[in-house]
């Protein structure tokens, strides 16, 4: 009899190797021998060449010995926040109930949904960690010239570190799953939770590149042993160290002992044990403390009521058609968690970008020397939450908005108008921010909240346009989604860093002075000011295209 | 507006999509005020054949027109007389059937109190009154169908079409369904254009029938009509005779 978390793994492998399909076999088969090639011969080649190019190998070693177990703690905390919340995010965008009551009809536990799912993701997840591995093994194999034992037991690691974190993900996401459920308003707050998640990777992504000193001088390398990843790094050093080929003295491992502060059998047990732990706790509470089971979860029925005076407030602008459709847009846009949560994303990032600059030895920041990139940063707020999803929900809603004379063109326009609306708060709040942060005149204020507020609108026009002329509807797995995502924020972004390339492309290829240009109309001081707003005018020429396009593109009859 | 006494008329409608024919030279005609069935089997072109008629997607070769518009060139003057109950719900999860109603209403051009008093109405007379003001993602299917139906009747249109109008409802629903489209037919002289897998129902609401097989009209008259041309007692024994289907009990237990 075929085990039932088998099948459900199958079947998990099939949906993840899709777009392989027509010779799936082939391809696995490919990806995995070059996986091994690189691992075993590509990267350790690579590595130790480009290490030799910048630096010859005899000089870094004593660097790397001295340099390596916190770097490798680091390395290891990323990988490990990584492997723990993007399957989960991922997961998380789409709810599977209506898979799952098969398996409840065919009853099926809960243990045999998370051991197949678990296993399922293993062959891709695998593939990506062999493929990412050696670039973190090899400069440890190299400086400390490890032996093949030595190797196989540092390889050993990294699988269990990544088997066991993706376990603990599928974990939560099973959880999270079951409390939630199949219902249109639990698919809609995992999506929310899905785009929170992903702040969590992005904060510590710009922390490592930025923070990364003044990190260790705050947390000291003690606030490292409290996290399992660290106990993975650790075991990884300690036998690099033990299987070393580069003639360890007995007082050198007695001082990588001091730095690393736990010795190697107990790294090795916090290691095991904490992989032991969660495989416990998830078999033993799958079944008795969770069920993934067919309820109705949260299914709550909810009813609106009274309009709020904001509401009231555009009717009475807008009495017309146009208003109740503002209103209607207002309603179906603030109403769900993930737009909300996509909204809260783009205020982060906007918000932390300039704290971050900031923190690098700046001792006086004035604005207008941050003031394109702050920009920048709004037209990304502009463009992220419109962008993909939160725009029509499926076909059949476009179905019925295109049975009506000029359906599709009125929708669209109503929507750009009430977007306009909700980007007013997404450029107040961080300008606030900023206010507090660096010291600005009542002019900065005045540009970066007109500028700020341009920069937003023309990244939304980018992404509403982008997103009409191929809508995904609510489907934030499809490539169509990660295509209107993508391009939406290169185009808002690079239209405005664009003018600056121009500059520079001009003065070498044409010996013009755009820049100088500028600034003799500008004035000196004004020089970033008056280049954001060429950008700004390139971005809205170019939202404006593509919003014409999208209108066309959405009200013409399908072939 | 049917300015011929008929409401839709096709010479020789063809649509592929790639190597698959889904209509194939259909020829057709409605008269104003008719209450039209077009049977089939999946995948028949029934969809395709409504989707063209009311604009939303493009013929290949043949001639149509829908109250005396061409649907080539006249998509925005049949979308503003005509009414679309598409396949498949397509509503708005996060607002409430009056809320997705005044959408519709708006994006037709119309708002304020006479629409308000229309939708109250239409969810009165379905029998939604009561849950009018919940979200929509807490409705089930039949209920979604019914916000649809009356989204569909909102603007007064002269021809209506219906995609599978009973497919997700209860039998009294149903009933409610096919009344309203018998009283609509009667008083206003609106036409219906009802595409179902429905036999019982086309043979109780409809008065005249198509039935399409392989995108290709094989028969048209009216039920009785199709039930006395295939010697039969009803239009289900008349339909399975004519598209193919008739059960072979030995053939349907094999695999055991």
């Amino acid at each position: 009899m075929t085990h039932r978390w088998l099948a459900i793994a199958k079947a998990e492998f099939l949906v993840l190797s899709v777009s392989m399909r027509s010779h799936r076999k082939v391809y696995v088969g490919f990806l995995t021998s070059l996986a091994f090639i690189w691992a075993v011969i590509g990267a350790p080649i690579l590595i130790g060449s480009i290490i030799n190019m910048i630096i010859p190998m005899e000089v870094l070693r004593p660097l790397l010995h001295i340099f390596f177990p916190g770097l490798m703690r680091t390395v290891a905390l990323f990988l490990w926040i990584m492997l723990l919340l993007l399957p989960l995010s991922y997961a998380l965008q789409e709810i599977k109930i209506g898979q799952w009551e098969i398996f409840l009809s065919n009853n099926v536990s809960t243990r045999d949904i998370m051991a197949g799912t678990f296993l399922g993701k293993i062959p891709l997840y695998g593939l990506i960690v062999i493929f990412l591995a050696p670039l973190l093994i090899a400069p440890l194999v190299l400086a400390f010239e490890v032996n093949i034992i030595g190797q196989v037991l540092i390889y050993g690691v990294i699988t269990l570190m990544s088997l066991g974190t993706i376990w603990l993900s599928n974990f939560i996401t099973s959880i999270i799953q079951a409390r939630l459920g199949d219902s249109s308003r639990g698919n809609d707050i995992a999506k929310a939770l899905s785009m929170v998640i992903a702040i969590i990777v992005i904060v510590p992504m710009y922390g490592l590149i930025f923070f990364l000193p003044t990190m260790s001088e705050m947390m000291g390398m003690d606030a490292f042993l409290i996290l399992p990843s660290t106990w993975f790094a650790d075991s990884m050093s300690w036998f690099a160290i033990a299987f070393n080929g580069v003639g360890l003295t007995g007082a050198q491992v007695i001082g990588f002992g001091g730095i690393l502060q736990l010795d190697m059998f107990t790294s090795i047990a916090l290691m095991g044990g904490f992989v032991l732990a969660t495989i416990v706790l998830a078999l033993g509470s799958a079944d008795r403390v969770f069920t993934i089971d067919a309820g109705a979860r949260t299914e709550i029925v909810t009813t609106v009521g009274t309009e709020n005076i904001f509401l009231r407030g555009v009717r009475r602008l807008s009495p017309g058609p146009f208003g109740s459709l503002m209103v209607t847009n207002f309603k179906d846009f603030m109403r769900k968690a993930q737009n909300l949560s996509k909204i809260f994303y783009g205020i982060v990032l906007a918000t932390i970008m300039p704290i971050i600059m900031m923190s690098r030895d700046i001792d006086f920041v004035q604005i207008s020397e941050l003031f394109i990139i702050i920009i920048m940063m709004m037209a990304l707020i502009g463009a992220m939450p419109f962008a993909g999803a939160g725009f029509l929900e499926s076909k059949n809603q476009l179905w019925i908005i295109q049975g009506v004379p000029d359906g599709a063109s009125n929708f669209v326009k109503s929507r750009l108008v009430t977007q306009a609306i909700i980007g007013i708060p997404l450029i107040l709040i961080p300008s606030t921010v900023l206010l507090f942060l660096i010291e600005m005149t009542l002019f900065e204020l005045l540009m970066l909240l007109g500028f700020g507020y341009m920069a937003i609108l023309g990244g939304m026009f980018i992404a509403t346009g982008v997103t009409a002329g191929n809508p995904n509807y609510e489907d934030t797995k499809s490539p169509a989604h990660q295509v209107n995502l993508v391009t939406s924020i290169l185009l808002a972004e690079f239209s405005i860093i664009g003018v600056l390339l121009g500059d520079m492309i001009l003065a070498i290829a044409f010996n013009i002075d755009l820049f100088g240009l500028i600034e003799s109309i500008a004035g000196p001081g004004n020089i970033m000011f008056a280049m954001a707003f060429m950008g700004i005018v390139v971005q809205w020429c170019l939202g404006g295209l593509l919003v014409w396009t999208g209108i066309r593109k959405l009200s013409s009859p399908d072939n | 507006m049917a300015r011929n006494g008929t409401v839709i008329k096709t010479e020789g409608l063809n649509k592929s999509f790639g190597s698959i024919q889904a209509v194939r030279n259909l020829d057709l005609e409605v008269s104003t005020g008719s209450r039209f069935g077009l049977l089939g089997p999946n995948g028949s072109g029934k969809t395709t054949t409504v989707r063209i008629l009311s604009g939303l997607l493009k013929h290949t070769s043949g001639q149509a027109t829908v109250c005396g518009y061409d649907v080539s060139s006249n998509r925005n003057d049949i979308k503003a007389i005509t009414g679309l109950l598409p396949e498949s719900p397509g509503l708005y999860s996060k607002l409430s059937a009056v809320e997705f109603l005044e959408f519709i209403g708006a994006l037709n051009g119309k708002n304020g109190e006479s629409l308000n008093r229309r939708i109250d109405s239409l969810l009165g007379m379905l029998g939604l009154e009561g849950r009018q003001d919940d979200l929509l993602e807490s409705y089930s299917s039949g209920m979604k169908q019914k916000v649809l139906v009356a989204s569909t009747l909102l603007h007064e249109p002269k021809l209506v079409f219906f995609d599978e109008p009973t497919s997700r409802l209860d039998p009294a629903a149903s009933a409610l369904v096919k009344d309203l489209i018998l009283a609509l037919a009667e008083e206003t002289d609106t036409s219906f254009f009802i595409c179902t897998h429905q036999t019982s129902f086309a043979e109780d609401v409809c008065d005249v029938i198509g039935i399409l097989n392989e995108g290709e009209l094989v028969v048209h008259g009216s039920p009785a009509d199709i039930i006395d041309s295939m010697k039969v007692s009803d239009l289900e024994e008349a339909y399975l005779k004519i598209v193919g289907g008739q059960v072979d009990r030995d053939a349907l237990l094999a695999w055991r």
